[in-house]
């Protein structure tokens, strides 16, 4: 039995990656023709399979920037960064960041953030299932000792703080509806939550995601509230309850006895 | 090569539970008109990959479709053609996806997709030799192992070949067979599209391939092209209706190997519902002539058996 | 208990008594935030991409001076500190 040398997987994804190498010297045509065109093929699969990947992915991205933008933007942070894993629902964990870096995007201050909140809706999308507490059993807490109770949040519970007005933004692009134009000048605290099927993002108050954040970490209410108070003053801790409650963050509520 | 070689009375199990009938991919967008239809498909394909996550819509469409029609789970992201170490991570998700539905088949591919820790996404060709042959089959023991089950491999759609082939596909594939005691997946437009790609007659391949070990067949359109000299470049661009080439290719491998679980694979421009019901409608055609020759030639052996 | 964990006790289960009622009322209304569903996001096929063997081969290098796209998306409507139009194209 004759051994041949491993064939050089490496040499075929660095042509495959680069445009600008010819094609493995051991591929070949039955012709003996060149054989660019159908090198090509793959290099097309590759690039335009997670550029289309990332599209749908960054779905209101790609309408802020418009279709030849993104595409082009999308191109190059997959030469940079090509997946990890199989499981392409995980590709962009990096985009936003990315997206901070790209000099043609800066007149879109907005668009990073925006894109973290797309990473986080679709991370939601899959995340692991739980049954939201019902409001009736919620109510039937002793509330005096919530301060020192600790929570369990949905799985798919993430939250994204913005410098600009990331959900006005997203909901604006997931409805055909006319709305009058949007101020930037203001900043919003992303919630999203799939308590059932359906993915959920709404703003939080200011100091929400950092609320949120002690909770989900294993704070207790009284902590949480500390740690939102810290970044946002005049914290409003009734309408964040109520959007969390609303929202079906709460999977549990553990109560010291 | 005795040592690798299954023996002779474990030959007997098959990998896959799929019925001799047409199933589709499945789509999520189809989920609402596939509640509210009879159902009447075969069964159902899935990608792995597409259901590793942990919960949400995947899986409580998923489940559902399990519980009614027949489930096969196609995998792409293995990199079972690859020279290095299968990504046992990979490999456990996936073991974890298959106690989790306990499908009627896994298939794979005879390709390979990862580079150290970089996917990409794509189904890459590999030369058919002694050193990729050990790898394959290696890679193909060790899924096996994990799943507790054979598996089925598909052969790849070729657009160039490599000088350092000693093997023809079917050879290397027989190779693979004999030495894992896995399974195929035909792919009849991927037989198609090589070909026309690197100038072989598709009847031929189809009359050589191992048939006896075909569990399931693969059906699909491709895309047409050129490449710089004007030769006909086929793309396996799974878009577009199965062609008539292909159908009359199908029937040509029906008539080998009997009526056998058939998907129409459309993964791009993906067409409405009843579309694709439609492609599915016209491959249980071919298996219900090719069921009822076989139910002819039986009754007239049993005919001759009365009168001999 | 100290005065000021106490305070906080008190602040804690009010506001979370008026929260409840709230987002009850809000359920009963029907008019909590509005869900969106969201399709399947990054899917793996096994097909080759789109069918031509010319797209995703450009040679050019994007990140350099090359750059020629501009943003220019469907929305219109987003109001820049700096005035109207933060989505037209930018001459540099």
């Amino acid at each position: 039995m004759t051994i041949s040398a491993d064939f050089d997987q490496g040499a075929f994804v660095r042509a495959l990656l680069d445009p600008e190498l010819p094609p493995p010297n051991e591929l070949e045509t039955p012709g003996g023709f060149r054989p660019e065109r159908r090198f090509a093929v793959y290099r097309n699969n590759v690039c335009v399979g997670l550029v289309d990947a990332l599209a749908e992915r960054f779905p209101i991205c790609l309408q802020l920037v418009g279709d030849e933008f993104f595409r082009a933007m999308a191109q190059c942070y997959v030469r940079e960064r090509l997946p990890r894993t199989p499981m392409l629902f995980e590709y962009g964990d990096a985009f936003a960041t990315f997206v901070s870096n790209f000099k043609p995007a800066r007149e879109l201050p907005y668009l990073p953030d925006v894109a973290r909140l797309e990473y986080a809706v679709g991370a939601a999308y899959h995340a692991a299932d739980a049954a939201p507490l019902p409001l009736e059993l919620i109510r039937a807490l002793p509330l005096d000792r919530l301060e020192s109770a600790t929570a369990v949040l949905h799985p798919s519970t993430q939250v994204v703080a913005s410098a600009y007005p990331i959900v006005s933004i997203w909901r604006r692009h997931m409805s055909d509806e006319k709305m009058k134009p949007l101020e930037l000048d203001r900043g919003e605290e992303a919630l999203v939550v799939r308590p059932e099927l359906a993915i959920s993002v709404s703003p939080l108050p200011s100091g929400g995601s950092d609320f949120v954040d002690a909770l989900r970490s294993g704070g207790t209410f009284g902590e949480a509230v500390n740690a939102a108070t810290a970044v946002a003053m005049d914290f409003k801790l009734t309408d964040c309850l109520r959007e969390l409650l609303l929202t079906g963050v709460f999977v549990a509520v553990s109560v010291a006895h | 090569m005795g040592a690798r070689s299954a023996p002779e009375h474990c030959r007997e199990r098959a990998a896959s539970s799929l019925p001799a009938r047409a199933g589709v991919g499945f789509k999520s967008v189809h989920f609402p008109d596939i509640e509210a239809s009879a159902r009447d498909v075969g069964f159902f394909e899935i990608h792995a990959e597409n259901y590793m996550g942990a919960g949400g819509t995947p899986h409580a469409q998923l489940m559902p479709l399990r519980r009614d029609s027949p489930l096969s789970i196609h995998g792409v992201g293995l990199s079972i053609g690859g020279a290095e170490p299968l990504d046992r991570a990979h490999l456990g998700r996936l073991k974890t996806l298959v106690e989790r539905y306990d499908p009627a088949a896994f298939s794979e591919h005879l390709a390979w997709s990862t580079q150290g820790t970089r996917f990409l996404n794509d189904l890459l060709p590999l030369p058919y030799n002694a050193t990729t042959l050990a790898h394959v089959v290696a890679h193909v023991d060790e899924i096996q192992e994990a799943l507790g089950r054979p598996i089925l491999l598909e052969n790849p759609a070729a657009y160039l070949r490599f000088q350092s082939s000693e093997y023809s596909e079917i050879e290397f594939l027989r190779e693979v067979v004999r030495r894992t005691d896995c399974r195929l997946l035909l792919d009849v437009t991927n037989a198609y599209v090589s070909a026309a790609n690197l100038g072989f007659s598709a009847d031929e391949y189809i009359d050589a391939f191992p048939m006896s070990y075909v569990e399931e067949i693969h059906l699909a359109g491709y895309a047409d092209d050129v490449d710089e000299v004007g030769a006909p470049l086929l793309i396996d661009a799974h878009c577009a209706p199965v062609p008539d080439a292909v159908w009359r290719l199908y029937d040509r491998a029906l008539a080998r190997r009997g009526p056998v679980a058939t998907l129409i694979e459309w993964d791009n421009n993906i067409p409405s519902w009843p579309t694709l019901l439609a492609q599915a409608t016209q491959a249980e055609a071919f298996l219900g002539r090719r069921r009822r020759a076989v139910e002819d030639s039986l009754r007239s052996e049993a005919l001759h058996d009365d009168l001999g | 208990m100290s005065d000021k964990k106490l305070c906080a006790a008190i602040a804690i289960a009010g506001a979370f008594a008026t929260a409840v009622a709230l987002a009850e009322t809000a359920k009963a209304a029907n008019d909590q935030e509005k869900c969106f569903g969201v399709s399947l996001k990054g899917k793996n096929d096994c097909a080759a991409g789109p069918g031509t063997s010319c797209a995703g081969t450009s040679k050019t290098n994007y990140q350099g001076d090359a750059w020629k796209y501009v943003p220019k998306g469907t929305c219109t409507s987003i109001v820049t500190p700096k005035g109207k139009g933060s989505l037209e194209p930018i001459s540099h």
